[in-house]
């Protein structure tokens, strides 16, 4: 026979509760149906807007490049993400020429005129004013649930410079996702139309005024460059607080890889008072030969990246990235990041070292007799091309207004340093290898 | 050579990644990984952004995926 | 004065069956621009719209309003639906899972409310029904049958780090006690939006509206003569006609009752009211009680804290300070 009477639940004590009640269902409702989903929820756009700002030392390049993206996912998961980058560039870039202790002039590459550099300064080329746009837009959708494939287009305009592209991917899930294989593959064709017309390779560079014609110099008004790039990667979760991925990337390159704005000097190597000064031709002007690189480039990288999560909150982020190429260029970088939170802000330090050695046809000049003896097929006096140092500090600040709204801004200093032949007689005395100093500001805002 | 090392490199890489089969979390200790300053690419607006940068700058790009093609500057 | 009813069938209501899931019987709107009835079935409750000063276009457009987002609260937090988020919770088997942000915000509020209550609401303690059904019958649980699933039973036992919400297995969540008043709330900051969106088109539009899901009551404000809405509360004595009524000028009003759900043996009456505590069923709740507050989640919570207070169910509401109707 049950027992009727029940453990009596007692006397409670009362409170009032109402006030509290009151406040915890007015939070509840304030957030209004269309906001209460949250960034990445499904039906939602997210955007994020930026701009960077970039500046050298010593009038070289300046440049301004807002972005604008905006994300939708969408119920099963797909993600669409539309990207708007403009970009404008002023200033000087290095021309590729030796300083001199002598004042030298430069045929713009356009050929509608010529610029000087004074006595002892480094030969820069400030013709560039160059706005360029680019659009992409990158699908991403699961195709069940161990596998995902992904796919984009791309395309970027600037007045001489056309770039169209398309990526695709996949993405193989294993371990209950703590592994992820990835492959991809995109593919890239590039068209360079120079205001005046593509250089010959290793031309020497028409003087204006002279009796040098610079048509004879031109060979063809544009050109062009296919590039294939195979990426294949593994993602892994090693523990609660640890992730790493592993990347091996494959780049082929093929057409028109020369950058036509980007010359030699020829040196002098008779013995007297020109011995290491640039030789001059028979109208007694600097003799300087237009750049010439290979027609095929295949690069290889190794990448490996790890972050982690310390109990705290903050996170490191470490990763490290080999590349090696059949132009004799090798190189490392090192990045390394460390995300100190402080309630909804963070500060983030920011560390990036990068060594490369130079390529096989890196020459910071021509000789008399490599000039003379003319059986050189490809030589690049592009800094951007010889053993190089770079180190990167920065500092990034970013402040989460709510979950899905945070605006941060950073700011870094980009110091590359330069190496390599030190040149003979004359040239002994000149700086062949300033250094670039750069300063980054970008402030960014997403929503 | 170069080659014969990078061979060495991508077969020991192999190596490493075939014991990663034993690593890994059970689905509910996924809260760490899950926040967004832990995923791989955090901020994918400024990674194109150095990667811009870099690839201007620099004779190395990228390596952590793909970017976005290319521009005149390189 | 014309009473026109008129059966709209979903399209018309701009309705698509995507907002009808529960593939209930089409809503009805009848009346005319004096007073505008409409009605639809949702969350096991006849639900009613009554407005004023509306034309018939803006009479259904709001319906449908109503009525899409009942529906879409009562398919995303229904236990009875399969793959919704409340499914997937219950049979989550102890695995973590990442919550949006609607389901986050209540989970969030119930917390609230067991922490208030100190234990006496809980949203885990719906498996009770396992052991409880309130058929009308004398099957009464033992001591034994309360005891092995209580183990199941506790918000002390969940994990939740929004939005995180990890669940012992075989542990479910219920939002049943909170549902019906969460969308009577949200549809009410939809039709206020509406109303000022077409507002902006018609300065001189004065309207009123009150929503009735069963019980459970809100309001924009009084009618547009100034006087209370005058609205009829189910008694606990008789299923059929009202007996109760109540006056509402502004805000909401919630009823927690034992009307149709019970248990009765031996000359006790035991309400489905259920303290999560004990595994127990309130002993001397009263038969009904109406709150009234701002709102209608607030109203809600509040009957069923009065209603878990048994005995002291009238103690409590004093204490309260809101005006609340008591029947024994």
């Amino acid at each position: 026979m049950q027992l009727i009477n029940r453990k009596k639940s007692g006397v409670r004590k009362i409170k009032k509760i109402a006030p509290a009640l009151a406040a915890a269902s007015c939070s509840l409702l304030s957030v209004a149906s269309s906001d209460v989903l949250a960034r990445g929820e499904a039906g939602t756009w997210d955007f994020e807007v930026a701009s960077l700002f970039y500046s050298e030392a010593d009038d070289r390049v300046m440049a301004a490049e807002p972005v604008f993206s905006a994300s939708k996912t969408f119920e099963d998961g797909e993600v669409l993400n539309l990207k708007a980058v403009f970009d404008t560039l002023t200033g000087a870039s290095p021309n590729g020429a030796t300083p001199s202790a002598a004042p030298q002039t430069f045929t713009k590459p356009s050929g509608n005129g010529t610029y000087a550099i004074a006595a002892g300064d480094a030969p820069i080329d400030d013709t560039f004013q160059d706005t360029r746009v680019a659009l992409s837009a990158s699908w991403l959708a699961p195709i069940n649930r161990d596998w995902e494939y992904n796919a984009a287009f791309y395309g970027s305009k600037e007045y001489d410079y056309l770039s169209i592209g398309t990526s695709g991917g996949l993405k193989r899930y294993l371990n209950s996702k703590n592994t992820a294989l990835n492959f991809g593959l995109s593919f890239s064709f590039d068209n360079i139309e120079p205001e005046g017309d593509i250089a010959k390779p290793l031309v020497e560079m028409a003087h204006l005024g002279t009796s040098d014609s610079f048509d004879s110099t031109r060979d063809g008004s544009s050109d062009s460059k296919t590039i294939i790039d195979a990426l294949f990667g593994v993602t892994q979760v090693i523990n609660r607080n640890t992730i790493m991925q592993f990347n091996y990337s494959l780049s082929l390159s093929d057409g028109y890889l020369t950058d036509p704005f980007k010359i030699l000097s020829v040196i002098d190597e008779t013995a007297g008072a020109n011995f290491g000064g640039n030789l001059l031709d028979g109208n007694g002007n600097n003799i300087y030969l237009h750049e010439a690189r290979p027609d095929s480039r295949m690069k290889h990288s190794l990448y490996w990246q790890t972050k982690y999560a310390l109990s705290n909150g903050d996170v490191i982020d470490g990763s490290y990235r080999f590349m090696l190429d059949d132009w004799g260029i090798n190189s490392h970088t090192f990045d390394f990041r460390y995300r100190w939170q402080l309630g909804s802000s963070y500060l983030e330090p920011h560390l990036r070292y990068y060594m490369q050695s130079e390529a096989d046809f890196y020459k910071r000049y021509i000789t008399e007799t490599e000039y003379l003896a003319g059986n050189l097929q490809e030589a690049t006096a592009d800094y951007r091309l010889g053993d190089l140092d770079g180190m990167t500090v920065g500092l990034k600040y970013g402040h989460k207004l709510d979950n899905d709204t945070e605006f941060n801004m950073r700011v870094e200093y980009y110091l590359q340093t330069s190496a390599g032949d030190e040149g003979f007689g004359l040239l002994k005395d000149q700086d062949l290898y300033p250094d670039t100093r750069a300063l980054i500001f970008q402030i960014g805002y997403s929503f | 050579m170069r080659f014969l090392r990078l061979a060495f490199v991508i077969v020991l890489g192999s190596i490493v990644l075939s014991a990663c089969s034993e690593l890994g979390v059970k689905p509910w200790e996924r809260d760490v990984l899950a926040r967004p300053e832990m995923q791989l690419i955090h901020d994918p607006v400024e990674a194109g952004l150095d990667d811009h940068i870099y690839f201007s700058k620099e004779a190395s790009s990228g390596g952590r995926g793909f970017g976005g093609g290319g521009c005149g500057c390189n | 004065m014309d009473h026109l009813t008129l059966e709209f069938c979903l399209t018309k209501l701009n309705l698509s069956s995507d907002d009808n899931p529960a593939n209930h019987p089409a809503p009805t709107l009848s009346g005319s621009s004096k007073l505008w009835v409409g009605s639809f079935q949702a969350m096991a409750s006849d639900c009613e719209i009554l407005m004023e000063g509306l034309d018939e276009t803006q009479a259904s457009r709001l319906l449908s309003i109503a009525v899409k987002e009942t529906w879409r609260i009562e398919h995303k937090f229904s236990r009875y639906v399969s793959g919704n988020i409340i499914d997937r919770i219950n049979r989550s088997a102890g695995s973590m899972l990442e919550l949006d942000a609607e389901t986050a915000s209540l989970i969030n509020f119930s917390e609230q409310c067991y922490q208030l209550s100190d234990g006496l609401f809980d949203i885990s303690s719906g498996v009770l029904r396992k052991v409880w059904r309130f058929d009308g019958s004398d099957a009464v649980p033992d001591d034994e049958q309360i005891h092995h699933v209580m183990q199941k039973v506790g918000w002390d036992k969940v994990s939740w780090q929004a939005p995180f919400l990890t669940l012992e297995p075989e542990m479910e969540l219920d939002f049943g006690g909170i549902g019906k008043e969460y969308a009577v709330d949200r549809l009410v900051l939809a039709l206020q939006s509406e109303i000022e969106a077409l507002a902006k088109s018609d300065p001189n539009l004065k309207s009123a509206f009150v929503a009735n899901f069963g019980g459970d009551l809100a309001c924009s404000g009084a009618r547009l003569d100034g006087t209370p809405w005058v609205i009829g509360v189910e008694s606990s004595e008789h299923n059929q006609t009202s007996v109760a009524t109540v006056s509402l000028s502004h805000g909401a009003v919630a009823t927690s009752g034992d009307s149709r759900r019970y248990l009765q043996k031996n000359g006790i009456r035991y309400s489905h009211i259920l303290n999560p505590l004990t595994g127990e069923s309130i002993i001397d709740a009263p038969h009904a009680i109406s709150v009234a507050a701002p709102n209608c989640m607030q109203a809600g919570m509040l009957s069923t804290f009065a209603m878990l207070h048994g005995a002291q169910a009238e103690e409590f509401l004093e204490a309260q300070t809101l005006e609340h109707w008591v029947q024994r």
